[in-house]
């Protein structure tokens, strides 16, 4: 069986490998799709819909990044409509916590506002709910804000399936989640953090940041994290879901 | 003792023994104790039952079965006596049960206590013949709730006992499993579902052979099957009462499945919430390892397959497939994107397949009876049945299996009853919150997949709720996406913070603060959730929203621009129930608080500010307020009407009515200039100019007929309504300023540009004096008289051709009134109308007074000939005798003629078929009519019409209806006209503030319902002169103080 298929997207036809999905498949080409939760080498969760894309023949908008490339698949990956529907998600995150990107230690190194930017939200039609979240300062060198995050999980994969040191979770559901450490305690007090910081570094947003740095100063080091977990997951396929 | 089952020899003695506990030699007694039947007082009827059995040393069987469907009729007690027919008992109560025992033990059921009797019942799998007799107790598919159900699924409930596994072989139970081993052909059971087209009941519908196919197919050393049990929506109750009332035919639709498809091992996940369905199945389970049907070598044909079960945490989300996966696996309960499908990678990774409960009660039937049997039932494309649970505003709810593509009338009406206290049924909602709501007027939609699919429903699990006009469609969905809301699991952005900003922005809609942008928001942000979310949970959430804003939008609209709920459901936008059923949204519970505290004057002050009509209101008014008074949820309601005719009475035509009229004019607002004219002087133009010349207008009313009054004055028979109530409120409506023209037609004697250039605003209200035209043959006839002109020409004591014998064609109260003044002239009156009683649009206490009088009423006949005495006068009318049919858009039961044809000798006929109002006026003015051409075209909220400074209310815009809703329009009207012309919110201006108690009563009088006087019929009958009497003061205040005081809110 030939490893490279062949898929159009945006109607240009492209190479693929067999076995990659559909977002992996746009970015081997530079193809740009949106995603905030998806991060290489780490599994899929289909959850924040940023890279859903048209595919030719279904009728339903689907995932690009859990929707496997196949053969002589006709993909669309920019519309009016796709693009009205990623805005409405964005506003959407942007009006559930407290973004405010002046005083952010990301500003200008953040993922949720470089989208915002690249697809045009102006405003948010939705009005805020200004929630007020718990800002967790217990551990030595790094702090959670819940404020600001938009609940991608990154952070719970990477600390279960590269740092195996399974310190994060999702507590509570619907609009009441929130990233949780462990049985729910004070990141500084866990017993199974082994202070590695990659959940730092794969946060898109500030919610995950290093202490000791002010507004625009704190720059992730998404590679490196990258690298480890792209090692790992050609070791481990898929990985663990 | 082994009961353990391996050769056929064994299988056939299982059968006998449960043949004799379905039909012992001796009374059998079972009662239905279901969860439905237990909340009920099954429990207590069961104990009754055992004890006095016990203690009357009766040799009687009993037992308890589950639950035969007809919840409204709960507790339901089979009895099956020796040699008759098995009876359905309802409603039975454990005090009824020394009587009921006596005379079963005498061989007798008592016939007033039979819901049906069932003579032969079709298990599908077998067919138990009782004996025939009890005559007079109805066969249960004659029972209006029964018939055109077709059971399959619950082909055992409700007959059998949940806890005999001998029973439920009797009835041919686990015949299909040992079919099924014998043939050893799984591929052939896979070929015969797929021939079916059995279609999975969870709502999705995907094709049941094919999904075994599948995991037949994949190669793994474990395979899954996993029973949904975990049964969420509101208002369904489907899968519950199919397990407490025959769990067996679950288990062995799994136990094939597990054969045909090479699984392993099968799971069943039910609802922790419904124990009594988890220990219903454990103890099936139980019995079935012992009788060898499960567990190892089972049937002794060396195939192994064992069941475990699981209770749900409770978790709507859990239901979909994939969350339901991961909380077996003891995760949280939250979906993963698919693929890989379950049927690939499921349970620990494993293939799995997962089917709903009523899915797996299809398959023992359709391996046993075959596919082209299945196909027979149900429609091409969705064979077999389904069951529904049919609750809400129906008289008859219950669980209810019908085949597959029947109409949605055919629930609501035929089998549900229709609406509950006469109200109008408003929509159906089915599938709960994933569905959506199906108005009225598409209740010809059958029901199966893709039909409701189209209209932005779902068939879902099969919850059918049925909504009246007490139901806000607005609520509606905002209870569904609160319910969605808080079962999201959270993990995806569209349904974890879509469905949180769509509550926010439905619960703006229901509290009066939304506007015109959040109807658009809500529609774009109900496609993106539905579009863009994980699972079906938040996929389907949004189609409550999007159904109702499609079928219900003008609802919508009017929270917004009118901040107004008809259902008078969202508490925000209305002062009370009562203020909100009023077309004149008169404040009632402030009149009856001043009255109470004993300030008359001011009572009346505030009555009449909301109505310048009091006294005649008081007496005509079809009182709305009643049908919504929550004191009618304790007796009766408060009789809001009598005690304004009251308030009024007390002070017209007494020495306090000067000063009084003295303060109503004070409220006048200083004359702003502004000229308004008015077209007729009728209930609505009356409305309109008093609160216009409140507001400091200069209004002129232009009126064809030499007085003011319109219908008031010229279609109310003055027994209703004299002559002097009107004069007296004419008089402060002239005070206030108002200046009548009469005897002037607008269109003839003065063109509507001519009103145009002398006014700056034009109200027009013209009624209903056209006679619908009827086809009837005989209309040219001496003697035939309609309504309108005979009334009219009585109250002004002009001759009639009114003759001895007279028939009144129609209804409402047109006909009621012709009735009753003819009546009263001598005659002798017989009223036909093609409807039954409870269809007649007349007040009904005016129906009532008719009969007492003297008429005669004949319902369901149509006039069919009106038959000439050879002289041009009338010598009968001859009616055709009609039958009740299909249910019509208007929701009553449309006549069917017959063949039987009713002659009624008469010399008059009076015809009170309908009014229209005469558009002749229209022709060439810029006034734009609604489709149909019968009524004018306005704005809903400015009552605008197509032309500039042109305004319209009434009957005009309605069609014939009754003085309060024509004084509603005309009352609004002078409101936005108001508005337009001074380009602000002035109307508050016009009401002084009263001070009264905001104390909710802590004793409210428990006097039930006053009613007024009346003379008696005889006497009455005989004068023109009133004859029904305001409240006496001490009953006029007893009904004030049974007042509950809705306005007032816990937060004040």
């Amino acid at each position: 069986m030939p490893n490279r298929i062949s898929i159009r997207i945006d109607g240009e036809l492209v190479q693929a490998e067999r076995g990659q999905t559909i977002f992996e498949a746009a970015q081997s080409n530079n193809k740009f799709i949106p995603g905030l939760c998806q991060f290489k080498g780490l599994s899929t969760v289909g959850a924040c819909r940023l890279c859903v894309v048209e595919v030719q023949g279904v009728n339903r908008l689907l995932p690009s990044c859990t929707t496997p490339a196949q053969d002589g698949m006709a993909v669309i990956t920019k519309s009016a409509r796709l693009n009205d529907y990623r805005r409405q998600s964005l506003e959407l995150l942007f009006a559930e916590k407290n973004h405010v990107c002046a005083v952010c230690v990301s500003n200008n190194h953040c993922e949720l506002q470089a989208y915002a930017q690249r697809l045009g939200v102006t405003n948010v039609r939705y009005a805020y709910r200004y929630p007020k979240l718990h800002v967790d300062m217990s551990h030595p060198r790094f702090v959670i804000d819940h404020n600001r995050c938009v609940l991608c999980t990154r952070c719970v994969r990477v600390c279960n399936e590269v740092e195996g040191a399974y310190v994060w979770g999702v507590a509570g559901r619907g609009i009441g989640s929130r990233i949780a450490c462990e049985m729910d305690r004070a990141w500084g007090n866990s017993a199974s953090c082994t202070n590695c910081g990659k959940c730092v570094q794969v946060c898109p947003t500030g919610a995950l940041a290093e202490k000791g740095f002010a507004a625009e100063e704190m720059v992730k080091r998404q590679d490196l994290v990258e690298r480890l977990a792209t090692i790992r997951g050609t070791m481990n396929p898929g990985g663990p879901r | 003792m082994s009961h353990r089952i391996s050769d056929l020899s064994s299988f056939n003695a299982a059968h006998a023994a449960g043949l004799r506990k379905l039909m012992p030699g001796v009374p059998r007694i079972a009662i239905g104790m279901g969860t439905c039947g237990m909340g009920n007082g099954a429990e207590a009827v069961y104990h009754a039952f055992a004890d006095h059995i016990h203690n009357l040393g009766l040799g009687f069987h009993l037992t308890r079965t589950g639950c035969f469907g007809f919840c409204a009729e709960e507790p339901l007690v089979n009895v099956l006596l020796p040699g008759q027919p098995l009876v359905v008992l309802r409603r039975i109560q454990a005090s009824d049960v020394p009587a009921l025992l006596d005379h079963l033990a005498a061989g007798r059921i008592p016939a007033e206590l039979a819901l049906c009797k069932i003579e032969e019942w079709d298990h599908i799998t077998a067919t138990i013949k009782y004996a025939a007799g009890q005559p007079e107790i109805p066969h249960w598919y004659d029972v209006p709730f029964f018939t055109g159900q077709k059971k399959i699924v619950l082909r055992n409930c409700g007959i059998i006992s949940p806890i005999e596994i001998e029973e439920y072989i009797a009835v041919g139970g686990y015949q299909a499993l040992y079919k099924v081993l014998i043939d050893s052909s799984p591929e052939a059971v896979i070929e015969q579902l797929k021939a079916a087209k059995l279609r999975g009941r969870g709502g999705a519908g995907y094709q049941t052979g094919l999904k075994w196919e599948m995991l037949r197919k994949a190669q793994a050393e474990r395979k899954f099957l996993i029973s949904n049990a975990d049964e969420g929506d509101p208002g369904a109750y489907m899968n519950r009462n199919e397990i407490e009332g025959d769990p067996h035919s679950m288990l062995e639709g799994m136990i094939i499945a597990g054969y045909v498809t090479g699984s392993t091992e099968g799971i069943l996940y039910v609802r922790a919430e419904y124990p009594l369905a988890v220990h219903r199945l454990q103890h099936a389970m139980d019995q079935a390892r012992d009788y060898g049907l499960l567990g190892k070598n089972i049937l002794g044909r060396g195939f192994n397959f064992d069941i475990s079960l699981v209770e749900g945490a409770g978790a709507f989300v859990c239901g979909e497939e994939t969350a339901l996966i991961r909380s077996l696996e003891g995760r949280a309960g939250r979906p993963t994107p698919r693929p890989p499908y379950p049927a690939e990678k499921g349970l620990w990774g494993y293939p799995t397949n997962i089917n709903n409960v009523e899915t797996w009660y299809n398959v023992a039937p359709i391996v046993v009876k075959g596919a082209a049997w299945f196909t027979e039932t149900g429609s091409p494309k969705s064979p077999g049945t389904k069951v529904f649970s049919l609750v809400g505003k129906v008289q008859n709810t219950g669980l209810v299996e019908m085949p597959l593509g029947t109409p949605l009338k055919t629930f609501v009406y035929d089998i549900g009853g229709g609406a509950t206290h006469g109200k109008a049924v408003k929509a159906v909602q089915t599938g709960g919150p994933s569905g959506g709501t199906i108005p009225q007027e598409m209740f010809d939609t059958p029901v199966d997949y893709e039909t409701l699919a189209q209209l932005g429903s779902i068939m879902g699990s099969g919850g059918m709720v049925v909504m009246d006009e007490d139901n806000c469609m607005v609520d509606v969905a905002r209870y569904f996406v609160e319910f969605t809301h808080s079962e999201s699991c959270g993990k995806c952005t569209p349904c974890r913070a879509g469905l949180d900003q769509a509550l926010r922005i439905l619960n703006r809609f229901t509290h009066g603060v939304a506007t015109d942008g959040d109807l658009d928001t809500l529609d774009e942000l109900s496609r993106m959730i539905r579009d863009m979310s994980l699972c079906g949970l938040g996929q389907s959430a949004p189609n409550p929203v999007l159904t109702s804003m499609r079928h219900f939008r003008r609802e919508f609209e009017d929270h917004v621009r009118a901040h107004r709920c008809r259902a008078g459901v969202c508490e925000d936008l209305a002062l009370s129930p009562c203020e909100n059923s009023c077309p004149l949204h008169m404040n009632i519970p402030r009149f009856l608080q001043l009255l109470k505290e004993d300030r008359l004057e001011e009572a009346f002050l505030s009555v009449v500010l909301d109505n310048p009509l009091p006294a005649s209101t008081g007496r005509v008014c079809q009182h709305p307020c009643d049908n919504r008074c929550r004191r009618s949820a304790i007796d009766d309601a408060v009789n809001m009407r009598e005690v304004h005719r009251f308030i009024a009475d007390s002070i017209y035509g007494t020495p306090r009515y000067e000063p009084l009229i003295e303060q109503v004019l004070a409220r006048k607002l200083p004359p702003t200039g502004c000229k308004i004219a008015i077209v007729g002087a009728g209930p609505a133009g009356l409305s309109c100019a008093y609160y216009c010349a409140l507001l400091g207008h200069d209004v002129t009313v232009y009126e064809n007929n030499a007085e003011a009054g319109g219908m008031l004055r010229y279609a109310l028979p003055n027994y209703r309504l004299p002559i002097e109530v009107i004069e007296h409120e004419l008089e402060l409506i002239r005070r206030l300023g108002v200046s009548f023209i009469f005897n002037t037609t607008v269109g003839r004697d003065i063109s509507l540009n001519e009103l145009d250039a002398a006014h700056d605003a034009v109200f027009l209200s013209i009624g209903t004096w056209k006679e619908s035209w009827v086809y009837l043959a005989g209309t040219e006839l001496r003697g035939v008289l309609h309504a309108l002109p005979f009334l009219e020409a009585v109250n002004k004591d002009e001759t009639t051709q009114l003759g001895r014998k007279v028939a009144v064609i129609g209804g409402g109260n047109a006909a009621i009134d012709s009735a009753r003044t003819a009546l009263r002239l001598g005659a002798d009156v017989t009223i036909v109308y093609r409807r039954e009683r409870k269809d007649m649009p007349a007040i009904r206490e005016e129906t009532e007074a008719a009969e007492a009088e003297g008429a005669r009423i004949v319902f369901l006949a149509a006039p069919h000939r009106i038959v000439d005495d050879g002289s041009g006068g009338i010598q009968a009318i001859e009616c055709v005798k009609t039958t009740l049919g299909e249910f019509d858009r208007s929701g009553r039961r449309r006549p069917v003629p017959t063949d039987e044809i009713l002659r009624i000798a008469c010399d008059t006929v009076i015809l009170a078929v309908g009014e229209t109002v005469d558009l002749d006026f229209v022709k060439a003015s810029g006034l734009r009519l609604k489709e149909g051409g019968t009524m004018l075209e306005v704005d809903r909220h400015t009552l605008l019409t197509s032309r500039p400074n042109f305004y319209a209310g009434g009957d005009l815009i309605t069609g014939a209806s009754n003085v309060s809703n024509a004084m509603g329009w005309g009352k609004k009207a002078a409101r936005t006209i108001d508005q337009a012309l001074m380009d602000e919110f002035r109307w508050p201006r016009i009401w002084p503030e009263f001070k009264h108690s905001m104390t909710v009563p802590a004793h409210p009088s428990t006097a039930r319902r006053h009613h007024n006087r009346e003379l008696d019929p005889a006497k009455r009958a005989a004068t023109f002169a009133e004859t029904t009497f305001p409240l006496a003061p001490v009953e006029a205040m007893e009904e004030t103080c049974r007042c509950l005081r809705c306005d007032i809110r816990a937060d004040h």
